[in-house]
């Protein structure tokens, strides 16, 4: 599958939030206001996005982390998860709200920063959804599917059901009939729920976020199968970056976004509850699935 | 058809032109509806062609990139948010298959799936050229545009539009047509019976006093009605001048008839005061020989018998004449005595003339039938006959009853009737005498008086040569004889 469009360009995820975040915590300590406009502005990357909001989000983060971080901040988008890994890796954005997946894959370039809090844990899960009316019990039944894909580099989207056949001695290609990469959380919805797949890898978070904002629309679909909860994408740092002044306002202005009403309206949007510190294991078993998937291959 | 049209030809023309009118109105609005019908669904066509070209074309650049790596979400992706952006499309269905035919992403997945092929009835609902197809039956619209690349062919692109809203649009263009005609033909229609009916009313005043006039009774216009004006005025006069010079000669015909009468009266007279004259001499000598010889008894009686005989000849013949010009008095029952009275008459015109007679009546007894006329008419063509007769030729007169008819023929020996005497005698209803006054005045007479008994009268060659004449007189109804005088 070639890239594709995948929501508007411009809008926020959370891991551009955590970018953000990251940039906002880095400014609230760092040096006065008159300083921002002597040095660049801090880069952060933000992947593909899930709300139609997403405008408002962006706006509202930029001006949270600008104001916590105490320099100016530069939030860049692009299309899959592959090229804001690939500037994050380069160091071309000092911070960047990433997979899981990406994180592991280049967890020698990259240092945390931050991990959201979602219902109170830095955890999520991978859905596996199908059309609502579909009467299939277990996730095998999906054998022979169109299946959507969010993005090759995304875990929920992809990692976690190509793990699951792969513990099986399956591949994508094998399993599905045909399997396609929307580029995005939510357009795997769109493509359940319109019947241009029969089954999709969807992040927890997202069908859950859209369940709420969006009813109508997953309302077409129905979990068919969860999987073990999992760390919740983070914000990270290129390694070299790590201690840097500026990477330290960042963080600190993710680390206390839930203290700042600006900030709370962020997360408020976001439906997350704040971000944490977190350490690399905690994405242990997304490194196992990277593992599994690398022998089957 | 031909019994249609004769019975539409029989209707009045007030009625007749609005028909008309309204055939022609809905013919016209027919014609008028089909032209506008015709162009409304070109005029939607180019709309729908240019419309679903635009979005074809928008759709192609966009779809291209997606295309060429069969890319099924960009590719639905697409069709999706264009879907939004042509409202004024009512697209039911987009399809987009790669080089092979194999759909990559369809606006209605569920429908036509990926990776599917679409079937050949689909494909054949679409024009090859790319240009718009449209079926009324299935009220669907049918695009088809071909994404090229480089120039070779890497997919291709069918849409089906709903077109419902315009085949609706048409029909109420249609219904308001048919409204609107039919209000405009039925007010044509009746504004044309009004217009019609006020025009004829001069022609149907005309027409009533015309067949007023074949009945017999001619008459004028009312003067009210010359009160209008230009040509129904000119008609209105016209015809009253017509009027008034039938009446005149009509008038002229009856003075004539009677001058005619009083003529044959007038040859019947002087035959009658022949009649008389004749025995006169031998009277008076009877009457000498009875001063000079009176004493001898048997001069006396045989003047006596000769004088008797001689006033008995001349009061049969009064009496005939009596009887046949008596135009009052109380009708009475035709007798045989009738007939020879007839016969009577006529020996002197005979005599005159050096006519011989063949005399047959076979009436056997009294029949219900007036005296008067018959002895009038039968008069009246028997004068004729002689007159019609060379002299020292043959008339013959014929009478039997045969089922309740008296039949009558004469016969003259004459050249033959003129054919418009003939025409004049046996029609079916009398008029105004139709040729000029002259001889044939009497046959006037006989036709009024034929009228007035009911009876038929036939023209054909005689055996004398000349012409026969048969009378066919059905007997009167006992009451009404009283009537037939």
């Amino acid at each position: 599958m070639g890239a594709a469009t995948a929501g508007t360009p411009g809008s926020p995820t959370r891991r551009r939030l955590l970018g953000g975040l990251l940039a906002a915590a880095a400014c609230s300590a760092g040096p006065p206001r008159r300083a921002i406009a002597a040095e660049p502005p801090l880069a952060f990357g933000l992947t593909p996005v899930f709300m139609s909001s997403d405008l408002e989000v962006l706006e509202q983060l930029q001006a949270y982390l600008e104001a916590a971080s105490g320099q100016a901040v530069q939030l860049v988008t692009r299309r899959t998860y592959q090229e804001i890994t690939a500037l994050l890796v380069s160091g071309q954005v000092d911070a960047a709200w990433i997979c899981g997946y990406p994180f592991v894959q280049n967890r020698r370039e990259l240092s945390l920063i931050a991990v959201p809090l979602w219902q109170g844990e830095p955890l999520y899960r991978s859905y596996i959804i199908v059309d609502a009316e579909r009467s299939i019990d277990d996730w095998p039944d999906i054998a022979g599917d169109i299946h959507a894909f969010s993005d090759p580099d995304s875990n929920s989207g992809y990692l976690v059901t190509s793990a699951l056949l792969a513990e099986r001695g399956r591949r994508p290609d094998g399993f599905f009939r045909k399997s396609f990469f929307t580029y995005g959380h939510r357009n795997v919805v769109r493509a359940v729920a319109s019947g241009l797949a029969e089954s999709g890898s969807v992040d927890s978070y997202v069908w859950e976020v859209m369940r709420d904002m969006e009813p109508a629309l997953t309302a077409r679909t129905r979990v068919l199968h969860r999987s073990e909860p999992l760390g919740f994408p983070p914000v990270a740092a290129a390694r070299a970056r790590s201690g840097d002044r500026r990477t330290e306002a960042l963080a600190r202005a993710l680390l206390s976004m839930h203290e700042d009403p600006l900030g709370q309206r962020v997360l408020a949007l976001l439906r997350l509850d704040g971000f944490v510190p977190s350490e690399p294991r905690l994405f242990d078993p997304i490194a196992v699935k990277v593992a599994l998937l690398r022998r089957v291959e | 058809m031909r019994r249609l049209s004769r019975a539409i030809g029989g209707w009045p023309v007030n009625v007749r032109v609005p028909l008309f009118v309204a055939i022609l109105m809905v013919v016209v609005s027919a014609i008028v509806s089909e032209r506008v019908l015709s162009r409304l669904a070109e005029t939607q066509s180019r709309h729908l062609a240019e419309l679903g070209g635009a979005y074809l074309d928008g759709l192609s650049s966009s779809l291209i990139p997606a295309v060429l790596r069969s890319d099924v979400w960009e590719t639905f992706d697409t069709l999706d948010r264009a879907a939004g952006l042509y409202r004024g499309l009512a697209l039911m269905h987009t399809v987009v298959t790669d080089a092979r035919g194999t759909v990559i992403a369809s606006s209605e997945p569920r429908g036509t799936a990926t990776g599917t092929q679409l079937q050949q009835g689909f494909l054949d609902r679409f024009s090859l050229d790319g240009g718009l197809r449209v079926s009324d039956e299935l009220a669907r619209g049918y695009l088809r545009r071909e994404l090229v690349y480089q120039d070779r062919t890497i997919g291709t692109v069918y849409a089906v539009v709903d077109i419902s809203h315009l085949i609706g649009e048409r029909r109420e263009v249609l219904t308001a047509l048919i409204l609107t005609n039919a209000v405009i033909t039925a007010i044509l229609a009746l504004l044309g019976y009004l217009v019609v009916t006020r025009m004829v009313r001069p022609l149907r005043v005309l027409s009533d006093h015309l067949q007023q006039g074949a009945e017999g009774r001619v008459q004028p216009i009312e003067a009210a009605r010359l009160a209008t004006e230009g040509e129904t005025r000119r008609l209105f006069r016209s015809y009253n001048a017509l009027v008034e010079a039938v009446n005149e000669r009509e008038a002229l015909t009856r003075r004539l008839a009677e001058e005619e009468k009083l003529a044959s009266l007038g040859r019947l007279a002087s035959g009658m005061a022949h009649e008389i004259n004749n025995p006169l001499g031998g009277l008076f000598n009877a009457l000498d020989t009875l001063k000079h010889h009176g004493e001898q008894t048997g001069v006396r009686r045989a003047s006596i018998e000769l004088l008797e005989r001689g006033l008995v000849g001349i009061r049969d013949v009064v009496q005939a004449t009596l009887l046949s010009y008596r135009a009052e008095g109380s009708p009475r029952p035709l007798r045989p005595a009738d007939l020879e009275d007839i016969r009577l008459l006529l020996a002197p015109e005979l005599r005159r003339r050096s006519l011989s007679l063949t005399w047959t009546a076979e009436l056997g007894g009294e029949l219900p039938l007036g005296a008067a006329p018959v002895r009038q008419a039968v008069l009246n063509l028997m004068l004729n006959a002689c007159a019609a007769s060379p002299e020292g030729s043959v008339v013959a007169f014929a009478a039997r009853v045969q089922d309740r008819r008296l039949l009558v023929t004469i016969d003259d020996s004459g050249p033959g009737m003129p054919q418009e005497a003939v025409d004049y005698l046996t029609a079916a209803r009398s008029g105004p005498t139709p040729f000029r006054a002259g001889p044939h005045l009497g046959l006037w007479l006989v036709r009024q008086l034929a009228e007035s008994l009911r009876a038929s009268v036939a023209v054909e060659g005689s055996d004398l040569g000349g012409t026969r004449l048969r009378l066919d007189i059905p007997f009167a109804a006992p009451e009404a004889l009283s009537h037939v005088a």
